[in-house]
């Protein structure tokens, strides 16, 4: 914390530029420079370190969740076949859209 | 042989029902893991899943190949989750992107009380789900099902600007929500 008393003021924004960055620092899209200065400045500061140490838990943790098996595991497939079976050729005309699209929304 | 998603979108646009099968048993039950995260029950789930696969097979044409299947067809599925939740959400309890990230959910318990429970990934799917949908669906896009940033874009149509900054409040968000057990 000696840096913090040294020059208040990076460090201040050092802070906040590590807040505001925190997830591009773990995604890996910082710059080399940027991410060097995340890395000097959690080195330094307690708080930062913890709230990336924390953040980097959270999106582990986040990422563990896409192994949740499904309540319709492997079934959602067959009620989307069932009702594409029921629906009529789209070379067919068909009922206009009812509802707004979007651009190569149908 | 797996065929690639573009053959098998060329060969269903020729009105080839089989490929387009294919795609079903491709996407559908990881549309559906998406969309339940996004809508109330598993029963509007699987109706928003098999209306997002009707609208791509009537639409197939208009698909120009510029972005990916998965993309355009995740566009679909979020846009009619979120239609349904605009219809089906009360208006007292509507919130602001701009203001709370956290939006009034229905009977589910909140983080804090799922976490006294102990188990991380329950309070982590409870922070989830109290999300904001705009919130929920970058985080879901990115952090569980994996997707890039630019893929979370083409998906929501946003700008990848946009997307981060999302991804990146909802994650403090969450993080703050199951901060007990980090």
């Amino acid at each position: 914390m000696i840096q913090a008393l040294l020059h208040p003021i990076q460090f201040r924004r050092d802070c906040r530029f590590t807040m505001d960055h925190a997830s591009e620092y773990l995604d890996g899209e910082l710059t080399a420079g940027e991410q060097e200065r995340v890395e000097w400045h959690t080195s330094i500061c307690p708080k930062c370190r913890e709230m990336v140490r924390a953040l980097r838990r959270t999106i582990s943790g986040l990422r563990e969740l896409r192994a949740s098996p499904s309540p319709t595991d492997g079934g959602a497939a067959a009620g989307v076949l069932d009702a594409l079976r029921r629906a009529p050729d789209p070379t067919v005309p068909a009922e206009a859209p009812t509802d707004d699209t979007h651009d190569g929304d149908p | 042989m797996d065929l690639s998603d573009s053959t098998l979108v060329e060969r269903a646009c020729s009105g080839d029902r089989a490929a387009f099968e294919a795609l079903v048993e491709r996407y559908a039950d990881r549309l559906h893991a998406v969309v339940r995260r996004l809508v109330t029950c598993d029963h509007e789930a699987q109706e928003v899943t098999q209306e997002a696969f009707l609208r791509a097979w009537r639409g197939l044409h208009g698909f120009n190949g510029e972005a990916q299947f998965f993309t355009w067809l995740y566009r679909i599925g979020i846009n009619e989750a979120n239609r349904r939740l605009k219809r089906n959400a009360p208006a007292a309890n509507a919130q602001s992107l701009d203001g709370l990230v956290h939006e009034v959910s229905d009977n589910a318990p909140g983080p804090a009380a799922v976490a006294e429970q102990g188990d991380l990934r329950a309070a982590l799917e409870a922070a989830v789900a109290a999300l904001h949908p705009d919130y929920r669906t970058a985080l879901v896009l990115r952090d569980i099902e994996g997707l890039s940033t630019v893929q979370t874009a083409e998906i929501m149509e946003l700008s990848e600007a946009a997307v981060k900054s999302r991804v990146h409040r909802a994650r403090l968000t969450v993080r703050a929500a199951v901060a007990t057990y980090l």
